[in-house]
């Protein structure tokens, strides 16, 4: 899932300035799970925006609208027949829901009212955490379904650094042990056996060095 | 910063619920409108006690029944405020007391998520107020919103609302 969080109301209110009629769309998807850009947070935003301009004595007309994704054609083009109605469209989806909505209506002003943040687990009711950070050369399966790169602060591929305190990371204490979770469950499935590889630095040129990554399969393809 | 505003004061009043009744109700004077959401669990009765308050007080006070404290939402809290409402007061169990065991609990954190909210569009925080029924004698819905309104109004109109009904 991605997560996002919602930006001041001072940075949005800036980007929203010079225009009168707003539509405010939300993403019913991995934005709504954290909380930050679902229908409700729609609701809330428009209703301090409607309010903040009342209150300050400026006219502007907001309405509210959520697409199950923004990401994807299909959703994004439940806004063909309105999104010509407005100024300007401040979108509560992540990063790529924004780009993509832009994509498909290249002449209208799209702004973003979230700042994406991670790749993340709702590890609990109001707690999302990273887990993943999309390095594009995944090793879980070596690892336990631990993974190095994302947990342990200091990315180490070949067993742990040794600074761990009763099973905590010595850089944040409120962060378990990478390595402590991995060769604990690797023991508990009796496969210590996979850590007597030695790893290669990780090849980061999967990740980034060449622009935006794609994914292309032909037989998604029409 | 508390969520609670004047809880001791809410205390003195139902202590002295007598007076309570003799006291103009000072925010009906100053012309606030007022929305209480409230939990059920308080007052069985709830459905039939209101309506002698809002025969009253017309469209200054709007009554919201919560089938627990935990179900309030900002979004019930804003969508108030923008609908004209000056002050809004979201009324729990005492703590411990919850019929759902934790639920006037989360309603004290939403709150405070919501005055956050609030304070971000320049309102201020006191238009969102978290009371607590007393602990012990059972309390009637009426009665408890005639207490909260016979204290003395920190506030005025909200800047929202600006110069409608």
């Amino acid at each position: 899932m991605i997560t996002a969080e919602r930006k001041p109301l001072s940075e949005i209110k800036e980007m929203l300035a010079p225009y009168k009629k707003i539509l405010v769309v939300g993403c019913g998807s991995c934005v709504a799970e954290c909380a930050s850009g679902g229908e409700k947070e729609v609701g809330l935003l428009s209703s301090a925006l409607r309010m903040d301009a009342k209150a300050s004595g400026n006219e502007i007309e907001v309405k509210e609208m959520t697409l199950d994704r923004q990401c994807v054609y299909e959703f994004i083009d439940q806004l063909t027949d309105v999104i010509g109605q407005y100024d300007i469209i401040l979108s509560l989806a992540c990063g790529a829901g924004v780009q993509a909505v832009a994509e498909v209506f290249p002449k209208v002003h799209i702004v973003p009212a979230l700042n994406t943040t991670f790749l993340g687990e709702t590890k609990e009711a109001g707690l999302w955490i990273e887990n993943c950070r999309g390095c594009g050369d995944c090793k879980l399966g070596v690892f336990a379904a631990v993974c190095p790169v994302t947990r342990c602060a200091k990315g180490l591929f070949n067993g742990p650094c040794g600074g761990s305190r009763t099973d905590r990371c010595e850089v944040d204490p409120d962060v378990p042990c990478a390595w402590q979770l991995i060769v604990s469950r690797l023991q508990d499935r009796g496969r210590l056996d996979l850590l007597r590889k030695v790893h290669p630095p990780a090849d980061w040129s999967k990740q980034q060095g060449k622009g935006p990554r794609k994914i292309y399969r032909e037989d998604q393809r029409a | 910063m508390s969520v609670y505003a004047d809880q001791q004061g809410i205390d003195a009043i139902f202590s002295d619920y007598e007076r309570t009744r003799r006291t103009l109700m000072d925010q009906k004077s100053a012309g606030l409108n007022i929305t209480i959401f409230f939990c059920q669990q308080l007052d069985p009765n709830q459905d039939v006690n209101r309506r002698a308050l809002e025969r009253e007080l017309g469209k200054r006070i709007r009554f919201f029944p919560l089938p627990c404290s935990g179900r309030i939402d900002s979004l019930h809290v804003m969508r108030a405020l923008e609908a004209g409402a000056d002050k809004v007061y979201v009324v729990t169990c005492p703590e411990g007391a919850c019929h759902y065991r934790e639920g006037n609990v989360r309603a004290k954190k939403r709150i405070a998520y919501t005055q956050g909210l609030i304070e971000e569009i320049g309102l201020e925080r006191e238009r969102l107020e978290l009371i607590v029924a007393p602990a012990g004698a059972p309390v009637t819905v009426d009665e408890l919103a005639r207490a909260i309104l016979a204290r003395k109004a920190s506030i005025g109109p909200s800047p929202v609302r600006g110069k409608q009904a």
